[in-house]
């Protein structure tokens, strides 16, 4: 039980990311799939930059009476690339979506089934 | 020599989001660009390909910073995978030329150019880096890119088919990115072999296992394995012909390359055990070949039932990695390399049948082989290929699976392999009686002419390296190796 | 070599001097090549020639050895006889470029398959052959020659995966290929291994040997034009398949090992089912060309059965038998078609007193229906004579009664034609119906005169029979 209440955040992020593959699978209309997949990023993102953090530890600047510990910073540069790909990914998928209303009239995924 | 090794794979990166810039109010300059971009991958990837196979893997540090720190680019055997990569791109681009004049808005035939240069780069990226999170990243790029280029052609079925594409593409990369996340947490570490080292410390099992099972899930779907290829079809259908060559030929083995690269990370582990994964590969593999191949049998659509037969050799190559013997390991290692060869020779084939005749089920198609004698002459070659009769370059993969099911005593998967063999000559025979023996459905058949040089060159070119690739496939099993014994050894 | 010729025919093709002096001159050469390899071969040389060894340790060798020279010179002697009536037959038909290219496609692979040093070699032109005699059984593009053509590609491709099965487990089991006079494969790979290689190999070849139950393709595969029929069941796809069996049995299982497992004793029960039953339903058969299928069936399992005597003399008369059944057979078949071609009969009872009409071609007919049915001085004799003495010396008496019994069935289905043709009036037929066309005529006479020749020469030195018996030397080691 320790464990768990030690990594509840990672809990939390697990559930989120779950929130977001059932919005991505259950939903019909496809803005909200996007959303899920979205929900399900943040939760990844999240997830990434805490656990570069270091009990105690302090931005990682190294500047005149720096002491450690410092986080690690790598997550962070990590994640601002993945926030990068995943903002073109929604434009990307958006784009797609203007194309598809604009094409059939409609957004939901069961009444584009019969569209096609 | 050594700066090669990052220029092939950032030089198409940025040669491709230059392109739009470049070619405005020029047209016609994309082309030659993407072209002149490519000829110089395709040379450096060859020289990067015959220094592995003279010295073994190398490495090169990004900006001098050394690994762990830096970012660590390492060619080995399977990077070698990168020439075969520029190799079709290359014949993609020449025959794109006259194929997208018709197929696309000529607004967008730069944007097109460009998309296929990022692609390629970050294919290339994608089997040299030698971090984790490049992985990623370059993955991304690739499958960026690809999803548009499924909507480049227009229409409503191409951004659902896009929209599906992407969808199920982002889960997956999502769900990679998680993993990658799970194991820098674990190691804090994001240099492959660095994480492998330091997996092999890590006492607590959850995480690890739920590492290795999502990846290996979220690569599978990139990979388009049945049951989670349900995105494949689709989108390997719809979009324009050059394209599907690019992607079922290439985009989806970079899921099977991407498993290639985490295995070795848990070899060392002592927390878990792969066996009980290969298992599941293997049995996972041996549906696919069985299923793919089965609704490839139903399919009118000429392109759809190619799309099909992906999913089959996909299975092939899974299976083979599940087996995990040196045999079968050849076999998948020899199979990417040849399915790539194989699938863009049909691909290319089959899209120069649409583009020139305007119909594309094989009903509509009847009597194509005596207007266009040299593109139903390739496209046979490749189904023979496919089939996997000797000595074309779809034997060699399953002979050495089907070996490497019997070396490790698992008869059943040989038969397996050959069944799907079988089901699949069906088809071969379907296409053959209805390019040569039906009486045409359309009158205007017998007037199509065949496809310009520019198309037909490629196609044969392609058609003859099915054949060569067969009879010379010593060279890839002596150059893949090393790289299968370090796989075997480790496990 | 005919390969090249099957190129040059698809691209010279549109005229029609040019394809039928390729056609006979390629086949002529090849002949002359394979005659030129015979005396090394009768004095026990084999010519070893390695193309290319593409997946590592198996490649694509070529191997001139008894048992392979012997079929090569039959298939090659046939080919040069089919190619003239061919030409005559298929006078203003359609599509004949591709009819001619692919005939000769057949038999280029035909003899790969009798030159193949290893077994990998041996199934790829097995299936090439597969693929390239397709085109030819449906060639009339009719819907009953499309469904045929389905039938054929669905029970050899099947016969195919098998014999592949059986190659990657030969290759597992043994390490190696190669057919080798011993056979490759050791007792200590264990029964179950071994049964079921066996069991791949011979279902795989079976198929194209038309062992019972194996044989429903042939008879539906008659809807071929005839020059194709004489091709299938005489010269190329039956007697590959009858010749993959004797490389199984002889060169990769060996005589030995066989001797060990008792399997043979059950393929030989197979045989000698499909020996009586091929007769039985051949005598139902009103079509002249079903039942000369039929008969191909029944004639095939005495090889079968003869080589899975086990028995030196009975592996003479398994060779010898290949050439014998190939000539007789393919007699019958240029008759079946002369007759087709000149009056536009195929059934059995509208061949009243057409001996009468049309004397040198039902000559023919007589010396192959008398060959069949084992009359001494002809042909088929010599191999019912070795085949009884093989099993006299395997100690298995019954299978000479089923000689008798056979021949018993061979005469009341042959005989009855005879009897119509030569001893009744001709009824109905159209005044001016006269000699077929020399162009097939000539062909048809000359294998009926080997028929004869390979009967009554049998015991003189440079003959084929005395080629069997280098053929055997080299299988059995003796």
């Amino acid at each position: 039980m320790d464990d768990l209440w030690g990594n509840i955040d990672y809990a939390a992020f697990v559930g989120l990311f779950c929130i977001g593959l059932y919005v991505v699978v259950a939903k019909q209309n496809l803005i909200k799939k996007l959303l899920g997949l979205n929900i399900m990023e943040t939760a990844v993102f999240a997830f990434i930059v805490t656990s570069g953090m270091v009990d105690g530890g302090t931005a990682p600047i190294i500047g005149p009476g720096a002491t450690g510990p410092f986080a690690s910073p790598l997550p962070h540069a990590l994640i601002v690339t993945g926030i990068v790909v995943a903002v073109s990914i929604t434009a990307l998928a958006l784009s797609l979506i203007v194309e598809i209303y604009r094409q059939c009239g409609t957004l939901e995924a069961d009444e584009l089934k019969g569209a096609e | 020599m050594s700066h090669w090794l990052p220029l092939a794979a950032f030089v198409p990166l940025v040669a491709g989001a230059l392109t739009p810039a470049m070619a405005r109010g020029r047209p016609g300059l994309a082309r030659g660009w993407a072209l002149a971009v490519t000829a110089f991958c395709t040379f450096a990837t060859a020289a990067l390909t015959r220094r592995v196979a003279l010295e073994g893997p190398f490495s090169y540090a990004m900006g001098a910073w050394a690994a762990p720190l830096g970012i660590e680019l390492r060619f080995d055997e399977f990077s070698a995978a990168s020439l075969f990569i520029c190799v079709i791109m290359l014949l993609v681009l020449v025959y794109s030329g006259p194929y997208v004049r018709r197929a696309l808005p000529a607004t967008r035939i730069d944007w097109y150019y460009s998309l296929l240069l990022i692609n390629l780069g970050g294919m290339i990226g994608f089997v040299i880096t030698g971090d984790l999170f490049n992985l990623f990243v370059f993955m991304e790029l690739v499958a960026v890119s690809s999803y548009a280029l499924v909507a480049v052609g227009g229409g409503r079925t191409a951004a659902l088919a896009a929209f599906k594409y992407l969808v199920a593409g982002a889960v997956s990369s999502v769900l990679i990115l998680f993993c990658i996340g799970v194991l820098h947490a674990l190691t804090g570490s994001l240099n492959m072999a660095d994480v492998a080292r330091r997996l092999a410390t890590v006492e607590s099992r959850p995480p690890v296992l739920l590492a290795l099972a999502g990846l290996t899930a979220g690569f599978l779907v990139k990979a388009g394995l049945f049951p989670v290829h349900v995105w494949l079809p689709d989108a390997h259908a719809i979009a324009p012909s050059p394209i599907n060559a690019v992607s079922s030929a290439l985009v989806v083995k970079l899921g099977i390359i991407g498993l290639l690269r985490i295995f070795p990370l848990f070899a060392a582990a002592g927390a878990v055990s792969l066996a009980p994964l290969f298992e599941a590969l293997a049995w996972l593999g041996a549906i696919s070949v069985l299923a793919g191949a089965f609704f490839a049998l139903f399919q009118e659509d000429i392109k759809l039932m190619l799309a099909y037969s992906t999913i089959s050799n996909i299975g092939y190559i899974v299976l083979g990695l599940g087996l995990a013997g040196e045999l079968a390991l050849t076999g998948a290692g020899v199979h990417i390399l040849n399915h790539a060869l194989i699938k863009a020779t049909l691909f290319l084939a089959a899209g120069a049948m649409i583009h020139q005749s305007g119909h594309r089920t094989l009903h509509d198609l009847r009597g194509i082989g005596r207007a266009m004698p040299w593109t139903t002459l390739a496209l046979l070659i490749g189904a023979l290929s496919i089939v996997g009769l000797p000595p074309t370059a779809g034997f060699p993969g399953k002979w050495y699976i089907a070996l490497g099911a019997l070396e490790s005593g698992r008869p059943g998967f040989a038969v397996v392999v050959l069944v799907g063999a079988l089901i699949i000559f069906i088809y071969f025979a379907r296409m053959l009686n209805a390019f040569y023996f039906r009486a045409p459905s359309h009158k205007e058949m017998l007037g199509v002419s065949e496809a310009p040089a520019s198309m037909l060159g490629p196609v044969l070119l392609l058609g003859a390296l099915c054949v060569l690739g067969g009879l010379l496939t010593h060279w890839p099993v002596a150059l893949i190796a090393p790289a299968v014994g370090r796989l075997a050894g480790g496990e | 070599m005919s390969f090249a010729c099957a190129i040059l025919i698809f691209v010279l093709g549109r005229h029609d001097f040019w394809r039928a002096a390729l056609t006979l001159g390629a086949s002529t050469v090849k002949l002359a090549i394979v005659l030129s390899m015979l005396p090394g071969s009768l004095a026990g040389t084999v010519y070893v020639y390695e193309l290319l060894d593409f997946p590592p340790g198996i490649g694509i060798a070529f191997r001139a050895d008894g048992l392979g020279m012997f079929f090569a010179l039959v298939s090659s002697t046939l080919w040069v006889v089919t190619s003239l009536y061919a030409i005559g037959y298929m006078k203003g038909k359609h599509a004949r470029v591709r009819f001619f290219g692919f005939f000769a496609l057949c038999v280029s692979t035909t003899v790969g398959i009798a030159f193949a040093e290893n077994l990998l070699t041996l199934f790829l032109f097995y299936e090439l052959l597969t693929v390239c005699t397709y085109p030819l059984v449906i060639h009339d593009e009719t819907p009953q020659a499309l469904k045929a053509g389905r039938k054929y590609l669905a029970y050899t491709l099947s016969g195919g995966a098998l014999i592949l099965l059986g190659v990657v487990l030969v290759q597992h089991l043994a390490g190696t290929l190669t057919l080798s006079t011993s056979g490759v494969l050791s007792p200590a790979a264990g029964r179950p291994a071994l049964l079921a290689t066996f069991l791949a190999l011979v279902a795989g070849f079976g198929v194209k040997a038309a062992i019972m139950p194996l044989h429903g393709w042939l008879p539906t595969a008659m809807v071929a034009p005839t020059p194709v029929s004489a091709l299938l069941h005489a010269v190329a796809v039956v007697k590959a398949g009858v010749f993959g069996l004797l490389r199984v049995i002889y060169n990769i299982f060996g005589v030995d090992l066989l001797g060990l497992l008792d399997y043979t004793g059950w393929l030989a029960l197979f045989a000698s089912f499909t020996i009586i039953a091929g007769s039985v339903l051949a005598l139902a058969q009103s079509n002249l060309k079903l039942r000369l299928a039929y008969s191909t069936v029944s004639q095939l399992s005495y090889i079968v059965l003869a080589a899975s005597l086990l028995t030196p003399l009975a592996a003479i008369a398994a060779i010898a038998h290949i050439a014998n059944q190939a000539f007789a057979k393919i007699t019958m078949f240029f008759v079946a078609g002369a007759i087709e071609r000149t009056t536009g009969r195929t059934h059995i009872f509208e061949l009243a007193g057409i001996g009468r009409v049309m004397p040198w071609t039902m000559g023919a007919f007589t010396i192959a229906a008398l060959s069949f049915i084992g009359i001494p001085l002809f042909a088929g004799f010599v191999t019912k004579w070795f085949l009884s003495l093989g099993a006299l010396q395997a100690g298995a008496w019954w299978f000479v009664l089923l000689m008798v019994i056979s021949s018993l069935l061979n005469a009341a289905y042959w005989l009855p034609i005879l009897y119509l043709a030569w001893f009744r009036e001709p009824r109905g037929l159209p005044r001016g119906v006269h000699e077929a066309a020399a162009l097939l005529l000539v062909p048809t006479l000359i294998s009926a005169a080997y028929v004869l020749l390979l009967g009554i020469t049998s015991r003189i030195p440079g003959m084929p029979f005395s080629l069997a018996q280098a053929a055997v030397r080299f299988v059995t080691g003796i």
